[in-house]
């Protein structure tokens, strides 16, 4: 019976290694098939006005064969909560859309990938220094280390009714002096209650917009060392009672409030306001019969041109699975012809500087009165800075919304307000 | 003879083991989904942690933070406690006047009910995005004032109307459903109890007074149970319709909480969640004694 056993089992094996091996040695395939990695991008531009098109996409995949691209549309609002679980839970997309004002704190967290050792300091053989413009290329970069690459800039520029100015006979207002008296030449009261209610300059009461009445008037957010809230200095008190008397004094200003903008540009509530180049998109889009009404120009300022310098950058969050297929996709949509792309199809402003000034790029707008939009805005990028690149600014941004609204709704005096937010950033930052 | 506890065990598995297999399913999920996370968010709450980096151990310093320095969430406990209180206040009152309406015999009864409960069926993110251009400058609510002479106001960006703009919302959005269950409630007394009291001289007040509202007991408190523990946990209507603001005068308990997710904060949104979690056990374990008691 043992031998038996024995037996089978020899012949078991005998039989195992019979098939496991041929007998006659088939010869290697002359390509072995290459191993496909796919990357996924999370993008938040919207199918219908990404520049991440289909064909774009489908080039790439053309071009590295070995690479696939899962592309995953997202909603602006929803990509900062998705993104920071995905990161939390260390199963983040290999690249990703984000805003600029988001990049502090996710990469003051360590949750960005470096892009200077993966990239040799180089984008498609230009060096970083000379893809981008300098101030581009400071809010790409976070203690040293290039954490993203922009891909459309976000700087803030007078949006104004040029068809209202021509009939009112009005020059385009260079300094807050000439806003206020614009604002009130423009502005009507159709109900007679006493009240302005059309062609008024719109707002929010948050810090993008607020921060460039600051900075137009020498003020800064935070001191060099980004230790210190110093907005409450005379600069800021001054800047914030101007956007306050534009409002409750001037009678000039409307905020827009929990609507959006597009309801009031097109039933003729507002006929200025200050945003960035991402909005000629919005606003051709919304309100296409205001064709050849509207213009863009510098944002009048009291001592100095400025405005917040932000955006949509590309980034690689640290524990993507796929960095080097990732680069090679961030690579390839800085590609000039796909650069071009994020004003063909987001009428944005491409982050790359060969783009910005590419003749295809400079075009005159019908829809802004033939007008060359885009180097209106990149004239404000000269002077234009960052938000603060400190990890608390998400909730410093909320702060300084409130300060601002206090004094707006005459809560607090304008001092008091802004030493209040001060005193709740300090302590913040102190954390 | 004495059987052992392991074999009356084994004997029980192999008895129901069919009934433990299909329990095993939710089981498995609610430890998962529910207890898992909610230990680790204790465990959490009692750290500082950036969900990105090591969490660091602070013990009871988020809380007594909360408790006793955050005049941000201190005032989003005051907003949600007027919410609850104005909610709960008002709901179940139109909820219970609707469902006495439509226990009488109404033509179209069935229509009415259909109607009074379709906002509860509808997204409450829908519901709050229609009322909130119902509220804006030029909506329909502002127009009907005009039209009467009435002042008008931009609701949502008042700090005084803010969060009333929303519980009146909240409310519209809300009521139906106790209707349903109030009118179920209704249909299930016993005829009898009315014809006696009609027999000893009973008016339609007193009816209502010692025959229907004593029957509608339960299901009342059942309502306020269900609806205090839900309206402490507003948020969509909020999120959608002012953010919490103007000045955080409609910030609620989950929106501090999701704000504070929004910061990076997840051990101090976790000790939110917990404080929100013995608001709500209390609460629930009040209105089981009261019930127990009545009972």
């Amino acid at each position: 019976m043992k031998k038996l056993l024995v037996l089978l089992g020899v012949g078991l094996v005998v039989a195992l290694v019979a098939c496991a091996a041929p007998a006659t040695p088939v010869p290697p395939t002359a390509t072995p098939p290459t191993e496909v990695t796919t990357i996924t991008f999370w993008d938040y531009y919207g199918l219908a006005a990404t520049p991440f098109t289909p064909e774009m996409i489908a080039a790439f995949e053309k071009e590295n064969p070995s690479i696939k691209v899962k592309y995953e549309s997202l909603d602006w609002d929803a990509m900062f909560e998705k993104l920071s679980v995905a990161l939390t839970t260390g199963t983040p997309p290999d690249v990703a859309t984000v805003d600029m004002t988001w990049v502090p704190t996710w990469a003051s967290l360590g949750g960005f990938t470096d892009l200077g050792p993966l990239s040799g300091g180089k984008v498609n053989g230009a060096p970083f220094n000379e893809a981008f413009t300098a101030g581009a290329l400071e809010a790409m970069t976070y203690e040293g280390k290039v954490v993203t690459l922009i891909e459309d800039f976000d700087v803030y520029c007078l949006y104004y009714r040029s068809d209202l100015f021509e009939e009112k006979g009005l020059e385009v207002p260079t300094t807050w002096d000439e806003l206020v008296e614009v604002g009130q030449e423009l502005a009507e009261d159709t109900d007679g209650d006493g009240a302005p209610d059309k062609y008024l300059y719109g707002y929010w009461p948050d810090a993008f917009r607020w921060s460039q009445f600051l900075y137009e008037n020498g003020g800064s957010i935070l001191n060099p060392e980004n230790t210190e809230a110093i907005f409450n200095s005379p600069e800021g008190v001054e800047a914030t009672q101007f956007f306050v008397d534009m409002v409750n004094e001037y009678h000039i200003a409307f905020d827009i409030g929990e609507e959006e903008a597009i309801p009031g540009i097109k039933d003729g509530r507002i006929a200025m306001f200050s945003d960035g180049p991402y909005m000629m998109g919005v606003i051709k889009d919304g309100a296409p019969e205001l064709e050849g009404k509207w213009k863009v120009a510098p944002h009048p300022y009291s001592k100095q041109p400025g405005s917040y310098l932000g955006g949509t950058g590309l980034v690689i969050p640290v524990r993507a699975a796929n960095k080097e297929a990732a680069w090679k996709f961030i690579e390839f949509a800085m590609r000039l012809e796909n650069a071009i792309g994020v004003y063909k199809y987001s009428g944005a402003a491409p982050g790359l500087k060969a783009a910005l000034e590419s003749p295809e790029v400079s075009v005159r707008d019908p829809y802004f009165g033939d007008q060359v939009t885009l180097p209106v805005f990149l004239e404000a990028t000269e002077t234009a800075r960052h938000f603060p690149y400190v990890r608390q600014w998400n909730e410093m941004y909320d702060i300084i919304g409130e300060g601002v609204t206090a004094a707006l709704l005459e809560e607090k005096t304008v001092q008091q307000a802004l030493d209040d937010a001060v005193a709740e950033i300090n302590a913040l930052l102190a954390e | 003879m004495e059987i052992s506890t392991g074999r009356r065990i084994g004997l029980a598995i192999r008895k129901y083991y069919m009934a433990y297999l299909f329990i095993l399913g939710p089981v498995v999920l609610t430890m998962v989904f529910l207890f898992i996370p909610m230990i680790s968010s204790f465990a959490f709450s009692l750290t500082e942690w950036s969900g990105i980096q090591p969490p660091k151990f602070i013990g009871l310093a988020n809380y007594q933070r909360l408790i006793f320095h955050d005049r941000k969430f201190i005032k989003s406990f005051i907003n949600t406690t007027i919410f609850v209180i104005l909610g709960q206040g008002s709901g179940p009152v139109f909820g219970l006047l609707s469902a006495l309406a439509l226990n009488q015999r109404v033509r179209f009864r069935a229509a009415f009910r259909t109607a009074y409960f379709l906002p509860v069926m509808t997204s409450l993110v829908v519901v709050a995005t229609i009322w909130k251009m119902l509220y804006n400058e030029n909506g329909l609510v502002n127009f009907l004032l005009k039209m009467v002479g009435l002042p008008t106001t931009r609701w949502l960006m008042n700090p005084s109307t803010a969060l009333l703009s929303i519980i009146v919302t909240s409310v519209w959005q809300g009521f139906g459903f106790e209707t349903v269950i109030f009118l179920a409630a209704l249909q299930a007394i016993p005829k009898e109890l009315y014809e006696a009291a009609m027999i000893d001289g009973a008016n339609a007040w007193n009816r209502f007074r010692h025959v229907t509202l004593p029957s509608l007991r339960p299901v009342i408190v059942m309502i306020y149970i269900i609806g205090i523990i839900g309206t402490y946990q507003v948020f969509d209507q909020i999120y959608v319709m002012t953010g919490g603001g103007p000045l955080n005068n409609s910030q609620s308990i989950v929106g501090y909480l999701y704000d504070n997710f929004h910061y990076m904060k997840f051990g101090y949104a976790s000790a939110v969640a917990y404080i929100l979690f013995a608001i709500l056990a209390l609460f629930s374990y009040l209105q089981m004694r009261f019930l127990g008691r009545e009972e």
